[in-house]
């Protein structure tokens, strides 16, 4: 989507796994502004279509989150302003850049978490025969 | 079916064969046709679906529960249950505010679920003690603790706010030796500190808050007479020293990591250690054979100081 951020979330299973689930949750805290210009997707490699794309995206670790599916944080969940800057280094257009960067002091927002986990599929495909798209 | 075994091991000592424990968790209740909340919420329930998992799977020891959401529910974290999963955290009361702030209150054996937890140990461990079975008690570290208790904004506080990561680190660590204190009246031999996320920050991060912020509860465990542990979860290469001189018997750890690496480890420091059987790759999805990544942790593993588990 040339208009949004993609970012992929490799997980084991983000209500199964702490560290999985507040790598997803460092995402659905991002402030309702930075909501508006992501995608974003949990791949629990509890079923096919995750391993399929850890094997896609050449994951090495979980929990993995990858921006326009560079693998950027492996097994380190980020501080604010490292998911900003990344965010920003890879925004599809100069516009979207600098409204990113003008958020970097902006920090999580917790009201909207668990909406904006359900949006990301978080915890719903845990079988091995679950659908993520 | 061998406590002592299983004990030795975790203290890091030589055994004739690899003990066994089965982190069944809430497969205890797919296991007795149940789903996972009801188990959870019904202590005769969690009691019989413990005692048939440990004969089942003839494990060394067992835990009551490996569910990391207890200790954060006790002291007012909402939950988020699942029929086949564990119970999540939906609500962090120190997103914004210090634990004294926000009024947190240390838990009492009245709080949360630790009634249902009680009341399941009582009926379970008489079951297992005749199995020869250890009732293992699991409770949430401290840096998984002040993450359900403060949200994600805990990683970034590690770094720009420390002041306030140290007193809900502090906070969650005084609730861990609580919980160690009660797993031991449960009669639990073997009290481990469950801190999967630690392995998520850089190895002087660990130092400054979760090797001592565990301490308290590692005293409760050892003073109790009791074997300690510290599992975590992930690639946790970054910080393997520091668990393995944070001050328990032994450590866990998962498939992410090479066993021949954490056995030299260990050794090295003469701690107890478990895994790491491939919970994902073998057991769950079948990609590679469960029996021949059994055979691969066995001969890796050893005989001395070693634990067959699921990593």
């Amino acid at each position: 989507m040339a208009d949004k951020i993609n970012i992929d979330v490799l997980t084991l299973d983000s209500v199964q796994c702490a560290a999985c689930g507040y790598m997803m949750e460092s995402i659905a805290a991002l402030p309702s502004d930075v909501q508006d210009m992501i995608e974003y997707t949990e791949w629990s490699i509890k079923n096919k279509d995750g391993i399929g794309k850890f094997l896609e995206l050449q994951g090495r670790v979980l929990p993995t989150i990858c921006i326009e599916r560079d693998l950027v944080f492996e097994s380190i969940i980020p501080q604010y302003e490292e998911l900003i800057d990344e965010m920003a280094a890879r925004a599809p257009n100069d516009a979207m850049r600098e409204r990113i960067k003008s958020l970097r002091d902006h920090g999580f927002e917790f009201d909207k978490i668990q909406e904006n986990l359900q949006r990301a599929g978080a915890g719903l495909a845990t079988r091995t025969d679950s659908k993520v798209k | 079916m061998a406590k002592q075994l299983l004990i030795d091991a975790y203290r890091g000592k030589r055994t004739a064969s690899p003990p066994w424990v089965p982190y069944a968790g809430v497969h205890c209740a797919f296991l007795i046709n149940e789903p996972a909340d009801k188990m959870l919420k019904d202590p005769k329930l969690l009691a019989k679906g413990v005692v048939n998992a440990a004969k089942r799977y003839k494990a060394d020891g067992i835990p009551l529960v490996f569910d990391l959401s207890v200790e954060a529910n006790s002291v007012g974290c909402e939950l988020k249950w699942w029929g086949d999963n564990v119970p999540s955290v939906t609500t962090h009361p120190c997103s914004n505010k210090t634990p004294a702030d926000a009024g947190l209150k240390l838990p009492t054996k009245e709080s949360g679920r630790w009634p249902v937890l009680y009341e399941a140990a009582k009926i379970a461990k008489p079951q297992l003690d005749d199995l020869d079975c250890v009732l293992m008690g699991l409770f949430c570290g401290p840096l998984t603790l002040a993450s359900h208790l403060a949200g994600v904004r805990i990683f970034t506080d590690l770094y720009k706010n420390p002041d306030f990561a140290h007193e809900v680190i502090k906070f969650a660590g005084e609730v861990g030796a609580i919980a160690a204190g009660f797993y031991a009246e449960m009669g639990s031999e073997i009290i481990a500190i469950v801190d999967p996320v630690a392995s998520q920050i850089k190895s002087e991060t660990f130092q400054e808050f979760v090797t001592p912020n565990s301490q308290p509860a590692i005293k409760v465990i050892h003073d109790a007479g009791k074997t300690s542990s510290f599992f975590i979860c992930g690639d946790c290469t970054k910080v393997m020293e520091d668990v393995c001189k944070i001050g328990t018997h032994g450590f866990a750890i998962d498939e992410q990591l090479n066993m021949n690496f954490v056995r030299d480890l260990a050794r090295k420091h003469e701690v107890g250690f478990g895994g790491n059987l491939k919970l994902t790759l073998a057991l769950s999805l079948g990609l590679l054979s469960p029996r021949e990544d059994a055979i691969v942790s066995l001969a890796a593993g050893g005989h001395i100081g070693y634990t067959f588990a699921p990593g």
